[in-house]
């Protein structure tokens, strides 16, 4: 699809290289994540890898070997051969010395003739001769008529170093020496080049100075042909060879691989609460033993896990007991406080305040009480959700309603920053009003009169309300301890506005019950957040939450430390991802 | 253990002894297998050959050396015409040019220079040789005699001679001429009967750019030599092509281009006749099938035979001989009794007798009133068919008919058994004028042998076809000395003609090739009477103290072995 504009071609260009460059790195990253998970897989590619390197070394020294003795014997052969028929050559061109009236008679036109008879022998083009596998060129650049080649060779095809090296021998009167050189030559007639051995020799007839160049031409495809089927089946072999070794390595491997993976699948069961996932136990190697430990480790676990569920459970039916039991003289006690209370003002002033304070700590013994049974009603199992869409800006305003009160006694004000849109989602009303009003009394005690900013957000699947003070912050850690039940930031602090301690860990359960997080973020100096997030539907799992659990300005100031804790609901691990989104 | 554990152990040992066992020897023994000996089936389509390297003319050298140079360049002209060009100087090279005959020489050439003169820039230097042959643009060789002699005009030049005058044409040594040139034999097709092939002999040179094969047919291609010159027919129709010759495994794949007609096979079997024995007789593909394609598609294939009905001549083994005027059968034995009828009795005036070929031979016999026939039949009468008193001794042709020339007419007559006529035929005006001896007709029906005078065999052709037949093409194959008197001649077979000749020192058999006028000696003891030849047969009659005897010569061609000790005579054998 060819783009109209040089200018948008040329954004659509960076845009497919960044595509192509995201991709790339995407299916690194996938490869890598393998590869990583992968023990099979790398002890595949590790016996690839070695055996590759084998093989090619091995390949490469067997082939040079084979490939030095190929050549070497031919070589061999065709200078032996070569030399054979110099010697004739300067044989028979040596004229009859006992003949010496012949000689002088037909010394210069029989030469031609004896070079004649000599070349038909060497090249078979004699009357009986069969053909030679080789071509001669015997060249004489100082006597007319001297020089003769067999087949279609012509003195152009002598490489040309070959020539040299031949006349500089001449030059030196070294006669003897034979120069050899391995040319791809094109013969006249042929419409391929051909390799070919080119053997360079002298003979010198001593008696009339005669010096003749003798080369020739051994034809050298056939060991070429062998050599190349010698090479494609090292490498067929080798190629067979490292695939048969990847092979075995992958048997090999899967045989280890695949009772560890059961064993890691029968872990992740045992890690997610199946207590009865058992190992196959077969044979008697170190895997079955693994195996068996295994299971023992599974069953003493199972049953501690019962032991302590049980002991937790007469825990908690305790706690829930003592509640209700308390319950009933604590009516009566606090019937009699009322009394008291009522009638404080005709009381001696030390009296009537030891009826006030009766009085108060009544009250917080009563919501205390509430929270324990609540609590327990979380551990029984037993807490159940009143499901209605609410729009969720109401809930935080009746919240913030509740607490102006207070909010007033410790001066402290609130900034709302509500969208201007219904965030309508499927909640219980009366506990997500608890829980906004624990975060905001909380706020308040720990905001040190500063401002508290409430913000609420939506997306197409949560909405979320983040509650912001100034106070003193958490330390690191603390972002997760908040919401364990009866902790305190600081032992020695009194609680100024009553709280019972259980106040988050309720809000917590609460949150956890609509399938939403509450996460808290705080920093020793800049204050905390606590966000609360809520999926619109009840029952769909939270993906992402509308705002950021570490308030903008903190975020864009310190953009480059991330200080960023998620403080773990059951689906913390996503939350946290996708905050970063 | 389990079993199948058990199992693996053993295949596992069972396997290293195998590999253990294989991997200390190079090369296992095994077999026995089929051997794959297709490869190199036959003959290559080319045979090895060498060539003259010519080199350049070299500033030392002086004027023999350029032109020796130079010799060996026109010997190498046709591989590399670039290097006689070297030689010669800008105008020379114009002017010059490598057409017309060759003209071969004898090695052994001389350079005559001239003593150098400082004053003259140019020298010029004399060549001088015998000469031994010409090879004719035909491609003949035809060899001659007598010294050679031609100047060279040299110019003394800074980088050494160059030759300024040249005579056109090139000329090789004899030794060139073996190294470079093949004897070849072509064949064509009888013009007349179209049933019998004619061997052609030619000169190829030798062409390193293509196969042996490939020069061979395409000079088939081309018309045959002067000497078969309206003689012969060729199957291939003008404008054909030779497009490829492939070597198979045990075949020749021949393709061809041009106006065959696949549909057409009436030319099919004599075309395959003229490839096969153009190719065979050359020893190329000997043993192979040749396949013939047309533009590629198949037309013919031809399978190796031993019987060639393209150049069987209808004889058999029959061969005869006369004693006293009455014919007899030769056997392998010896004497095989008289003919039946009117030939096998004992008659005076009876001489020079021919016998045709076919199931049913006639003898002709000439007597002093003309020439008879007689059948070798118990019923066989001589009947006399052509009168003359002088006439030449009679002789067949493969077509039935007989022949003789009426010297004191000079007229060449030929008389049909078959319509019982005589009619003359037209022959060369210079024949008139000469005195024919002899006159034979070889077996493949058109090459004819005459002799002229005592001293003189001159070889002509029977040209034209039917009505329109007449002799031509005469050329002169041998003389003899004055004072020699050649005594018979003979037809071996299609190419070799034997001479004998009777000179004042004695007697004299050749044997000599039609074609090239190659001579080979026959080595003789005794004094031979007539002489007759079939192919691998020589057979002599030799008269020794009143006893006939008959000589065969051996098959190494140089001994003479008593045939019939007594009682012998003329040796006949059918047509030649």
């Amino acid at each position: 699809m060819p783009p109209t504009k040089k200018r948008s071609r040329r954004r659509t260009l960076r845009q497919i290289l960044g595509g192509v460059r995201r991709r790339v790195r995407r299916a690194a990253g996938r490869t890598r994540s393998v590869w990583r998970r992968s023990l099979q897989l790398q002890v595949v590619t590790s016996t690839l890898v070695i055996s590759v390197i084998v093989v090619v070394v091995l390949g490469t020294f067997l082939f040079g070997q084979i490939n030095k003795s190929v050549v070497d014997s031919s070589q061999r052969t065709a200078a032996s051969e070569a030399f054979a028929d110099r010697l004739q050559i300067a044989d028979a061109l040596t004229p009859e010395t006992d003949d010496p009236a012949k000689q002088a008679d037909g010394a210069e036109q029989g030469a031609g003739n004896l070079l004649d008879e000599v070349m038909d022998t060497i090249t078979g083009s004699g009357e009986n001769g069969s053909e030679k596998r080789y071509e001669v060129l015997i060249l004489n650049l100082t006597t007319p008529g001297q020089s003769r080649a067999s087949g279609s060779v012509v003195p152009a095809d002598v490489p040309l170093t070959l020539r040299l090296a031949l006349q500089r021998n001449i030059r030196v009167y070294k006669w003897e020496a034979a120069t050899g050189s391995i040319q791809t030559i094109r013969f006249g007639g042929e419409s391929q080049p051909r390799l070919t051995y080119v053997v360079g020799g002298i003979v010198h007839l001593p008696t009339n100075g005669r010096t003749y160049e003798v080369y020739h031409f051994f034809p050298f495809d056939e060991e070429e042909e062998l050599l190349s089927n010698v090479r494609l089946a090292i490498v067929v072999v080798g190629l067979g060879l490292v695939l048969l070794l990847a092979a075995i390595a992958y048997l090999v491997a899967r045989q280890v691989v695949t009772p560890v993976r059961l064993a890691r699948q029968a872990a992740e069961r045992l890690a997610s609460g199946r207590l009865d996932e058992r190992l196959k136990v077969r044979g008697e190697d170190d895997l079955a033993r693994l195996a068996n430990s295994f299971n023992e480790m599974a069953a003493n676990l199972a049953l501690k896990i019962h032991q302590l569920e049980e002991l937790s459970q007469v825990q908690r039916q305790f706690v829930s007991d003592v509640s209700h039991e308390l319950r009933t003289p604590l009516t009566t006690v606090r019937m009699a406080a009322d009394l008291l209370y009522d009638a404080r003002e005709d009381f001696e002033p030390m009296a009537a305040r030891s009826a006030e304070l009766m009085q108060a700590q009544l009250e917080r013994f009563e919501s205390m009480l509430a929270d324990l049974l609540e609590i327990s009603r979380y551990d029984a199992g037993a807490a159940t959700l009143d499901l209605e869409p609410v729009d969720i800006r109401d809930v935080v305003l009746r919240a913030i309603g509740d607490s102006e009160a207070l909010a007033e006694r410790h001066g402290t004000r609130f900034e709302l920053r509500l969208p201007n849109e219904p965030c309508v989602a499927e909640i219980d009303n009366r506990r997500v009003e608890r829980i906004l009003r624990n975060l905001l009394f909380n706020a308040i005690e720990h905001g040190e009169g500063r401002d508290i900013v409430v913000t609420v957000g939506a997306d197409r699947d949560a909405v979320a309300v983040a509650v912001r003070d100034h106070g003193i912050g958490l330390k690191p850690g603390e972002d997760t301890m908040v919401f364990d039940r009866f902790w305190r930031a600081d032992p020695s602090r009194a609680r100024t506005i009553g709280g019972t301690g259980l106040g988050l860990a309720i809000s917590r359960e609460d949150a956890g019950l609509h399938g939403g997080w509450l996460q808290a973020w705080g920093q020793p100096g800049e204050g905390s957040q606590f966000r609360l997030t809520l999926p619109r539907n009840a029952g769909v799992d939270l993906k992402g939450s509308p705002l950021s659990l570490v308030p903008p300005e903190i975020e864009m100031r310190r953009t480059w430390r991330t200080s960023m804790t998620p403080v773990l609901l059951p689906a913390s691990g996503d939350g946290a991802e996708h905050d970063e989104d | 253990m389990t079993r199948t554990s058990r199992l693996g152990t053993a295949l596992a040992i069972v396997a290293a002894m195998v590999l253990g066992g294989s991997g200390c020897t190079v090369i296992p023994p095994n077999g026995p297998y089929t051997v794959n000996n297709d490869e190199g089936a036959g003959d290559p389509l080319s045979k090895p050959f060498q060539r003259m390297i010519a080199i350049p003319p070299q500033p030392g050298w002086g004027a023999e050396d350029t032109i020796r140079g130079l010799q060996a360049a026109m010997a190498a002209y046709a591989d590399d015409p670039s290097v006689l060009a070297g030689y010669l100087t800008p105008e020379a090279r114009a002017k010059w040019t490598a057409a017309g005959p060759v003209t071969v020489i004898q090695d052994q050439y001389e350079v005559v220079v001239p003593p150098p003169r400082e004053s003259e820039a140019s020298t010029e230097v004399t060549l001088k040789a015998h000469v031994a042959a010409v090879i004719n643009e035909d491609d003949s060789y035809k060899p001659t005699g007598g010294s050679w002699e031609r100047p060279f005009e040299l110019v003394k030049l800074p980088e050494g001679y160059r030759v300024s005058s040249l005579p056109a044409g090139l000329l090789l040594t004899e030794s060139d001429v073996a190294r470079a040139y093949r004897p070849t034999n072509l064949y064509y097709v009888n013009r007349s009967t179209q049933d019998r092939l004619v061997v052609d002999r030619v000169r190829l040179r030798l062409d390193t750019m293509e196969t042996f094969a490939q020069t061979v047919l395409e000079r088939l291609l081309e018309p045959p030599t002067e000497a078969l010159r309206g003689a012969v027919t060729s199957s291939f129709p003008a404008g054909t092509k030779i497009e490829s010759i492939r070597s198979g495994e045990d075949r020749v794949i021949i393709n061809l281009s041009g106006p065959l007609d696949t549909l057409d096979l009436s030319t099919e079997e004599t075309l395959r006749g003229q490839i096969r024995n153009s190719l065979n007789k050359n020893e190329i593909a000997k043993g192979r099938v040749i396949e013939i394609l047309v533009d590629g598609e198949s037309y013919t294939v031809d399978r190796p035979d031993s019987v060639d009905q393209w150049l069987d001549d209808d004889v058999r083994d029959s061969a005869y001989y006369v004693d006293k005027g009455a014919v007899h059968y030769l056997t392998k034995d010896g004497p095989g009794g008289a003919v039946a009828g009117a030939a096998g009795e004992q008659r005076e005036g009876y001489s020079h007798f021919a016998v045709s070929a076919g199931p049913n031979p006639l003898i002709a016999a000439r007597t002093s009133t003309g020439i008879s026939v007689a059948g070798l039949a118990p019923e066989g009468v001589w009947q006399e068919v052509i009168q003359g008193d002088d006439l030449t001794p009679p002789t067949w042709n493969r077509d039935g008919s007989l022949w003789t020339y009426d010297g004191k007419n000079g007229a060449l007559l030929k008389y049909d058994p078959v319509r019982g006529r005589v009619d003359p035929v037209q022959v060369p005006e210079e024949l008139d004028r000469l005195e024919i001896n002899q006159f034979r007709i070889a077996r493949d029906g058109v090459r004819v042998a005459v002799t002229t005078g005592d001293e003189t065999v001159q070889i002509g052709a029977l040209t034209g076809e039917g009505a329109g037949t007449k002799l031509g093409n005469l050329q002169l194959l041998t003389t003899t000395e004055t004072g020699n008197e050649i005594k018979d001649i003979a037809w071996r077979d299609d190419e070799r003609l034997l001479v004998l000749v009777q000179g004042t020192a004695g007697q004299t058999l050749n044997e000599i090739n039609v074609g090239d006028g190659e001579t080979t000696g026959v080595p003789l003891k005794d004094r031979l009477q007539s002489v007759a030849a079939f192919q691998d047969q020589v057979l002599a009659d030799v008269t020794a103290k009143g006893v006939t005897k008959l000589m065969a010569l051996s098959q190494d061609q140089q001994t003479w072995t008593p045939k019939i000790d007594a009682n012998g005579g003329a040796p006949l054998f059918p047509l030649g």
